[in-house]
């Protein structure tokens, strides 16, 4: 029997829609992974977690728990807890009954499962709270709150709707190290929505892709930055430097020359557009190897500057720090490190436009 | 003093009288009429009446404070006491429950949901009277549903029975719209997610509606139930239309009194009136105080 979440080519289409919330997803966690569900607004993440929780029915496909498949299961019955954007602690228990609510509903003495609610409240940093009114908090301590809650279910299976969406930076990095304490402790299988990709490589081990209802890519974070399985997914990932070209022998050739690919990994000979991260590209001075290319375009990021350059009528760009003292019309050497690069076919040509400059939104 | 530091001190004057005064005395202004024509009609309204049941205000003879008003009918008083608590304690909890359950349904939000609130939407303004004649023509021995049946001999007694049931039926049905409709107005305010998350931590239906459902709804439940009770006790034309003659209500019985032929009843009416308006207020501080007691209203 398999262990862990799987989700079998699930499908889900609403009524007037004129696409599918969900196309064929199929995802597979094992037990005390974290994934996060990336995608843009609209993409069907949220219809993926609520499908996976049984609060929508899937026109197609199934979701297997340990090899269970829970397409029967009610879903106060699958084991799982769903913490939304909302904390939604309920308004007429105080912080320590709402976390003693899934015991309570279960039957455990009231004085049990108030003590376990206190261990849920210590867990999450919340120590000495459990009397006050759930208004009474913060937004950042609702959400924690939410959370023991959930974790007092003791769910198989954690499933996180975007909860730290409406918290500030600071707050949300602290609910990040909070989370990492809980999977050191408690081991959950997480099942994590959101569009952050920050968020999503500072909680998962792995991501899952998601553009309009369908899977692009599950992989490791590093995978889906360095080694996108489309240029769709480079884009979406933030990828801005595409060169397009022909890989032959596990080289790639361009108008920039000819670029080693890197060796890990088989390349197939045929057009190929040639992928590297604005992080990995390297601006050195002119009188280094590389390629010759022009600044066109420079952005402040705060601590970091967004370089634009064009190289043999192909623009590239890079984030540098502020030490690179460049200014438009300076002339530099680009260097692309095998390491970095990333041959995409041509055959996996993606449905959203080439971009023509840097996506800033997607960058921030 | 510089120019701009005079500016800065006008500028922190006017910051620190506005709140204290501008805001504020627009809205005690608008509200004044309202609490003039509060005060002159309950509270002169009520003082009148006290005034008339202690023999204060005769219609003739000199004022003299006494209690025989409410001593006239002493046996008669605490039955029809009774029988109003009864009635208005029976119709408002069958009110609550049908009501409640009415809610449930109209959030739902399917067709049978849109049906409920559209029935609800149309009793509430149908006045009692019609309401009660209604009832009377649909449950009495001659009424509709007996000769549908053809058991006009065998029919019981639901109109002018020793049970009042049509009364009770009556304000029921009327006040279960009501309350219906404010605790369905007040759910709709929360959001679904509640119940999702309270499945998701694995309650059933039954204890979703126990430990969620109910106690969201809770607030509203027990101030729609407050008025219908008030108004189940306080009004006399259902029971007076589709009641026994004897015993009677406390509202019945004022008004009998009231246009009774002896214009030294008067006072006697006016002494029911004091009881009945005393319960109901009791009935409300009571529901203030249950209210106090709730997380969700404090």
């Amino acid at each position: 029997m398999r262990q862990g979440l799987e989700l079998q080519g699930l499908s889900k289409s609403f009524r007037g829609a004129p696409a599918p919330a969900l196309d064929e997803v199929s995802l597979s966690l094992a037990p005390g992974s974290c994934t996060a569900v990336l995608g843009p607004s609209g993409s069907g993440k949220s219809t993926l977690l609520r499908t996976v929780a049984g609060l929508e029915i899937p026109d197609r496909g199934s979701v297997l728990l340990n090899g269970q498949d829970l397409a029967a299961v009610r879903p106060e019955r699958r084991g799982m807890v769903m913490v939304f954007q909302r904390p939604l602690l309920f308004p007429h228990l105080n912080v320590r009954d709402n976390v003693a609510f899934p015991a309570t509903i279960r039957g455990v003495p009231r004085r049990r499962a108030r003590t376990d609610a206190e261990s849920y409240l210590e867990l999450v940093h919340m120590k000495g709270t459990g009397k006050r009114a759930v208004t009474d908090l913060s937004g950042g301590q609702q959400q924690r709150v939410a959370i023991a809650r959930g974790l007092a279910a003791r769910p198989a299976v954690l499933l996180l709707d975007e909860p730290f969406n409406a918290l500030d930076p600071e707050l949300r990095s602290a609910m990040h190290d909070l989370l990492a304490h809980v999977r050191k402790k408690l081991h959950p299988t997480i099942l994590m929505v959101t569009h952050d990709h920050d968020e999503a490589a500072a909680v998962a081990d792995r991501i899952a892709l998601l553009h309009a209802g369908r899977l692009l890519q599950h992989d490791p974070i590093d995978a889906l930055y360095t080694r996108p399985a489309t240029l769709q997914v480079s884009r979406l990932m933030g990828g801005t430097n595409e060169i397009p070209g022909t890989v032959k022998d596990g080289m790639h050739y361009s108008v920039l020359g000819a670029h080693a690919l890197p060796a890990d990994q088989q390349w197939p000979d045929g057009p190929a557009t040639l992928i590297i991260r604005q992080e990995h590209l390297l601006l050195v001075p002119n009188h280094s190897s590389g390629s010759l290319a022009v600044v066109t375009g420079l952005r402040s990021r705060g601590p970091r500057r967004l370089i634009t350059v064009t190289a043999a009528g192909v623009d590239l760009h890079a984030e540098v720090t502020p030490s690179h003292a460049l200014s438009i019309g300076d002339s530099v050497r680009v260097q692309l490190p095998t390491a970095a690069l990333a041959a995409v076919g041509a055959d996996t040509a993606p449905d959203t436009p080439p971009l023509t400059s840097p996506d800033w939104k997607v960058l921030a | 003093m510089p120019e701009s530091e005079v500016l800065a001190t006008r500028s922190g004057q006017r910051t620190a009288a506005g709140p204290s005064l501008k805001p504020c005395m627009p809205g005690v202004l608008l509200a004044v009429p309202a609490v003039v024509l509060v005060t002159v009609v309950v509270g002169g309204g009520s003082a009148m009446v006290a005034a008339q049941s202690l023999g204060l205000m005769p219609l003739v003879g000199r004022p003299e404070l006494s209690a025989a008003a409410y001593t006239a009918h002493g046996g008669d008083l605490l039955v029809g006491a009774g029988l109003s608590l009864a009635i208005a304690g029976t119709s408002t909890l069958l009110a609550c429950l049908v009501g409640f359950t009415a809610a449930l349904i109209i959030m739902q939000g399917r067709w049978c949901g849109k049906l409920v609130a559209a029935m609800s939407t149309l009793s509430v303004p149908l006045p009692h009277i019609v309401g009660a004649a209604a009832t009377g023509l649909l449950l009495a021995d001659s009424g509709l549903l007996a000769r549908v049946f053809g058991a006009a001999e065998g029919w019981p007694a639901i109109v002018g029975g020793p049970w009042w049931v049509a009364v009770i039926f009556e304000y029921a049905w009327k006040e279960s719209a009501f309350v219906g409709l404010v605790v369905a107005g007040t759910l709709a305010t929360r959001p679904v997610d509640y119940e999702e998350t309270a499945a998701l931590l694995g309650a059933g239906r039954l204890r979703r509606l126990r430990h969620v459902l109910l106690p969201l709804s809770l607030p509203a439940l027990m101030i729609s139930g407050t008025i219908a009770f008030i108004y189940s006790f306080g009004s006399y034309e259902v029971a007076w239309l589709l009641g026994r003659p004897y015993p009677e209500p406390l509202p019945v019985m004022a008004l009998r009194l009231y246009n009774s032929v002896s214009l030294t009843s008067r006072p006697e009416a006016a002494a029911i009136g004091v009881i009945t308006a005393a319960v109901s207020l009791g009935a409300a501080l009571v529901a203030l105080a249950f209210l106090r007691k709730i997380p969700l209203w404090r």
